[in-house]
């Protein structure tokens, strides 16, 4: 859907990932789109290159955030959020909904 | 040596970040990292940067082996937080003129990182900076608020007022 304006769909699926949960680290955008890590680490540097992502290290995941000092994150967040309501129910159901609150160790995931 | 580098191929570059709050501290905070921000592209920054030893070292960062920082040109515009920088001061030495942050940018630069970021050492390094220089703190204020941070703000302009560590003006 943006695809057209960012170059290419990676930088599309990483940043509704950011809009969405306000973290993602590449590992876990491969496994939920089911494309190669490298792929999104690629991006992943492109976006942070641009001042667009930051990140930092937890543990030993690099985990990226959209960049709070972006200077035209409000208006990149507008357009994320007007073009998020357009993506398919079915797209939304299976990459945007994922469980995000606590559940404590031990539990059945 | 950089500004002279990128003067010599006609290169704009303003210096932001720990670098200034070095200069305007007198390096009670020391930082090894030189952030520019430039309009030009990283190709020509790269071949004027080399003529003085500079290698390129990833697409935005630069080095040598006998200099101990790191200088890295951070992508355009020039901001603090959503406002795009206004000011500039020219700064000149012994070694030629160094192109900064003001020290009331420099001050909302560090608060940027510390509202964003809850960084403690930015927050030192603002105020810092406020102790140090003539600082517009009706201006950082008027800034915090517009970025949605006052409560952060209240928490600076209150140790603005203690400010025992700091070396109070």
């Amino acid at each position: 859907m943006l695809e057209g304006l960012f170059g290419n769909i990676t930088i599309e699926k990483i940043l509704f990932t950011l809009f969405v949960y306000g973290e993602g680290y590449p590992l876990g955008m491969a496994k939920t789109f089911g494309v190669a890590v490298n792929r999104f680490q690629q991006q992943l540097k492109r976006l942070e290159d641009a001042g667009i992502v930051a990140s930092k290290l937890i543990g030993r995941v690099r985990v990226y955030a959209l960049n709070p000092r972006y200077p035209f994150l409000a208006e990149l967040k507008t357009l994320l959020e007007k073009a998020y309501e357009f993506l398919p129910e079915k797209e939304k159901e299976a990459y945007y909904r994922r469980r995000t609150r606590p559940r404590r160790t031990g539990k059945p995931q | 040596m950089i500004f002279r580098a990128l003067d010599k191929k006609d290169i704009d570059a303003i210096l932001v970040g720990g670098a200034c709050v070095s200069i305007y501290t007198k390096n009670k905070y020391q930082s090894f990292d030189l952030d520019f921000v430039t309009h030009s592209a990283m190709k020509e920054v790269a071949a004027a940067l080399s003529e003085f030893g500079f290698q390129r070292k990833s697409s935005r960062h630069f080095s040598r082996d006998d200099c101990p920082f790191f200088v890295e040109f951070v992508a355009p515009p020039a901001a603090i937080g959503s406002e795009p920088v206004r000011d500039k001061i020219a700064l000149r030495t012994k070694r030629g003129t160094i192109i900064l942050l003001t020290p009331t940018d420099s001050v909302k630069d560090r608060l940027a990182a510390y509202y964003h970021w809850n960084d403690p050492q930015a927050l030192e390094q603002a105020l810092m900076v406020a102790f140090a220089q003539k600082t517009d703190l009706s201006e950082v204020k008027r800034w915090s608020l517009k970025e949605g941070h006052a409560e952060k703000c209240r928490v600076f302009m209150k140790m603005m007022k203690t400010g025992v560590n700091y070396g109070r003006r």
